[in-house]
């Protein structure tokens, strides 16, 4: 597995154990005030646990592959994040409509708040998910 | 995955010596992984990723990279 492959899946893992809890606790327990300081505060917490999780795990991947990682994107790395990147963003896009456009006539408060960060959330889940294909296809 | 363009490179590097796949990458500014799929055809480099190839081996493109037409 090359050393980008690592690390999308370093991303994706990240994601999953980060906001993976948070929209679980979000779900089970909705926010109604605005502002919700509680939920602010879980948010703050979960964003800082996925630095602290993509920290490590950067040290860790450079400290196994210290060559690899030095090595700058090649033209097949520069591809393979071009096209995720092209898929995420139609997705980010697909969801933010839905968000802003559809989303005001029936929901509020944090709920329209969480339901943003959802798409944010899943448009990089896209964007990691199909760099590991991409470098599954082509190798 | 089958694509109408082959190349000989698993051969030229043979020929060089058993040139290993990390050489020919650093030769040439790609990664390993990157020669290696391009080797198994699996992805189809630039064209000046294709002539700093031919290069190294000092061959002809045709030499390295042969396309045939699709049925």
């Amino acid at each position: 597995m090359s050393y980008r492959e690592k690390v999308a899946w370093l991303s994706l893992l990240a994601i999953g154990l980060t906001y993976g809890p948070y929209f679980t606790l979000v779900m089970m327990h909705p926010a109604h005030a605005v502002p919700d300081f509680n939920q602010l505060a879980m948010f703050a917490k979960t964003a800082l646990s996925q630095m602290v999780l993509l920290a490590l795990g950067h040290w860790w991947l450079r400290w196994r592959n210290p060559e690899d990682a030095r090595m700058a994107l090649d033209e097949r790395d520069r591809a393979i994040a071009h096209r995720a990147t092209t898929i995420a963003y139609y997705v980010l896009i697909a969801g933010m409509i839905w968000v802003a456009v559809v989303m005001p006539f029936y929901a509020s408060g944090w709920l329209l708040v969480n339901s943003g960060l959802l798409m944010i959330v899943l448009a990089e889940i896209v964007s990691y998910g199909m760099r590991v294909v991409g470098y599954h296809r082509t190798l | 995955m089958d694509g109408p363009l082959t190349n000989a490179i698993r051969t030229l590097r043979f020929h060089q010596g058993e040139m290993t796949q990390a050489e020919l990458g650093q030769r040439i500014g790609v990664t390993r992984q990157t020669i290696a799929a391009i080797e198994a055809g699996k992805y189809s480099p630039s064209l000046e990723a294709a002539f700093r190839i031919a290069e190294v081996f000092g061959v002809p493109l045709e030499e390295v990279f042969q396309w045939r037409r699709g049925d």
